[in-house]
């Protein structure tokens, strides 16, 4: 007797409940973070640079929260407080850090899984195209968001630490829904959109090239046809307009550049369009790849 | 009872294209053949079995409507398909598991099944290592545990031993065969190997040019040209002097060795007429039996290609 029919010996039928297939996103989303936590290299330590990028912005906030800023200024013109310009400023660190995150893991999934034929994996099954694009959203955007909205929290709970008393500390609470959002914005911002330029191609290698060929030509291109131009061209880059959000939120300006800054509306517009487009790709892509996954040549 | 699969005039075009041209059937068994040429719509049929895309026409599996009830067929049903199709960068456990949670299993449930799914198929200890560095046989062996982890009532295997060595393919095929016993699970088996359909399955489809051409037992698609007086006779020796005897009764004979004789019996006579031939000539026979054809005659035929006469001697006799 094999060892194959003696672990058959106990074998029954399995006649218990099954998950809904409402919520089976959830062992893809379970999947995609246990993934990316499984290697050093993708994730552990971007997270502990991002970390280190949050010691050091706290740092500056805490031993030099007295100090004003020479460079920037509030929406008024007045000088502007280190402790409450770092957290805005912050954000360009942390999307250097979600692009690299998001060129290790999200940038290269969708092609990856049309690439190893996954979708017939999956699709064998009683998942829904959507069930999959929310799972793989939902996963990425918990794993962004240790780096791009954890560090936002952290600084704006140590602004808040460093309040001189409790009216001080109720008139910052607002920086919390500030820093969340400006978070929020940013771990889609690497989560979702390279996933959508994962869809465009069906190739892992092609998904990251056009992703980090977007981001970086294209993002820095606009960001030089917006000083031509008009500052709203600069939209297109996704840190600066995550960088225009964020200042218009906590109200700091370039001084002297206003001329240059971004509408926070444009920016904002600029990156949900981004987002939907995203989301549409890979809808459109996870759709016919449902279809035309199962059942191989004939 | 509920049949397995029920088909009701189903029907599906892509563009000017006819994949399934109003087929009709009830398909049941337990390892059933779907055999068919290039673009025979099989794979349609498949897709279409597993409520992936819309058609025309009714389909039911295990009395589920697929275009209804696509969800609940593929809890049911287990798909291992042709292509590579595996996740890469875990091991054949972890996948396994996956699978069997994305089928709706607890995670715990879904762990066991897969360490029983994977011993089932063969690969033991090696299911821990990365299916990266898996060998063809070993990734088609995770192939049949994916589809297996989930606890299928119907299994759609799609073309199983496709890249498999000789004896891989052997094993692959015992696994097969084993498989309506030893998980109580019917198989649907997509190939065009023959010589697969012949050795597990018990039923078969033929599909040609998106049309139903058969639809039984293997037994009917090999008797279905219902010549029973085609007879194979083996003797002791001297077969020759049988033939000629035989002939001389006004049957057709065709001497392929010197034991063995193909006979084709005159009308209204019986295998009483070989026996009594025999016993007058004082010859002893060994083993007689309706001819039947071979599997692969049997398709041609029913593709309306060649049509070769039934396999000569024992090896087309019925197993």
């Amino acid at each position: 007797m094999s060892a194959g029919q003696i672990h058959d010996l106990g074998y029954k039928r399995y006649v218990g409940s099954r998950r809904s297939l409402g919520t089976r996103w959830t062992v893809i989303m379970r999947h995609q973070v246990a993934g990316a936590w499984k290697t050093w290299w993708r994730f552990k330590i971007w997270l502990i640079a991002g970390s280190l990028a949050t010691a050091v912005s706290a740092g500056i906030l805490y031993f030099l929260s007295g100090k004003m800023f020479r460079l920037f200024t509030a929406g008024n013109g007045q000088m502007v407080h280190i402790a409450d310009g770092i957290l805005p400023f912050s954000t360009a660190v942390y999307c250097k850090i979600g692009f690299i995150v998001s060129l290790t893991i999200s940038a290269a999934v969708i092609a990856g899984d049309v690439q190893s034929g996954a979708f017939t994996f999956y699709f064998a099954r009683s998942l829904r195209p959507r069930d999959y694009v929310i799972g793989k959203i939902v996963g990425l955007s918990i794993v962004l968001s240790l780096i791009m909205l954890g560090g936002p929290l952290v600084l704006a709970g140590v602004r808040l630490g460093l309040a001189e008393g409790q009216d001080d500390l109720i008139a910052l609470l607002p920086t919390l829904a500030k820093a969340l959002a400006v978070g929020v914005l940013g771990t889609l911002i690497y989560a979702v959109v390279p996933l959508g330029f994962s869809a465009l191609v069906t190739t892992r290698t092609y998904a990251l090239a056009i992703w980090a060929a977007y981001y970086m030509l294209i993002g820095s291109l606009a960001q030089g046809l917006g000083f031509i131009t008009h500052p709203a061209v600069a939209a297109l880059d996704l840190s600066t307009a995550l960088g225009a959000v964020a200042r218009d939120l906590f109200d700091v300006r370039l001084k002297g550049a206003a001329d240059f800054e971004i509408p926070a509306g444009i920016a904002l517009g600029s990156i949900l369009v981004h987002i939907a487009a995203a989301i549409g790709v890979m809808l459109w892509r996870v759709r016919s790849a449902q279809q035309r996954g199962v059942g191989g040549a004939s | 009872m509920t049949a397995l699969i029920e088909l009701d005039q189903l029907g599906k075009r892509y563009g000017g294209i006819t994949a399934l041209d109003r087929v009709t059937a009830v398909i049941d068994g337990s390892v059933i053949g779907l055999l068919g040429p290039n673009g025979a719509g099989k794979s349609t049929l498949l897709k279409a079995l597993l409520g992936l895309i819309p058609y025309d026409g009714g389909a039911r599996v295990l009395g589920l409507d697929c275009a209804a009830q696509g969800g609940e067929i593929r809890d049911r049903v287990g798909y291992m398909p042709e292509q590579e199709a595996l996740l890469t960068g875990m091991s054949a456990v972890e996948l396994c598991t996956y699978a069997g949670e994305l089928s709706g299993l607890p995670r715990n449930e879904a762990m066991q099944r897969a360490h029983a799914a994977l011993y089932y198929a063969g690969l033991e200890e090696k299911r821990y290592q990365p299916i990266d560095g898996y060998s063809t046989g070993m990734k088609q062996r995770v192939k049949l545990a994916q589809a297996l982890v989930h606890d299928p009532e119907i299994l759609f295997l799609d073309e199983p031993t496709n890249g498999l060595d000789p004896r891989s393919r052997e094993e692959m095929l015992d696994l097969i065969a084993e498989l309506p016993v030893r998980r109580n699970c019917a198989i649907v088996l997509s190939t065009h190997l023959l010589p697969d359909v012949e050795r597990v399955c018990d039923h078969a489809v033929i599909m040609h040019h998106g049309a139903l051409r058969f639809s039984g037992t293997i037994d009917e698609l090999r008797g279905a040209r219902g010549r029973d007086s085609e007879l194979y006779v083996e003797l002791k020796a001297d077969a020759p002097r049988l033939a000629e005897a035989l002939a001389r009764a006004g049957a057709g004979c065709q001497l392929v060795s010197p034991v063995l004789v193909l006979v084709d019996l005159p009308a209204h006579a019986t295998t009483q007429l070989v026996f009594q031939t025999a016993r007058d000539a004082g010859l002893q026979i060994r083993e007689l039996g309706v001819r039947r054809e071979s599997v692969e005659a049997a398709f041609l035929r029913v593709l309306g290609g060649a049509l070769p006469g039934p396999a000569p001697g024992p090896a087309g006799a019925p197993r």
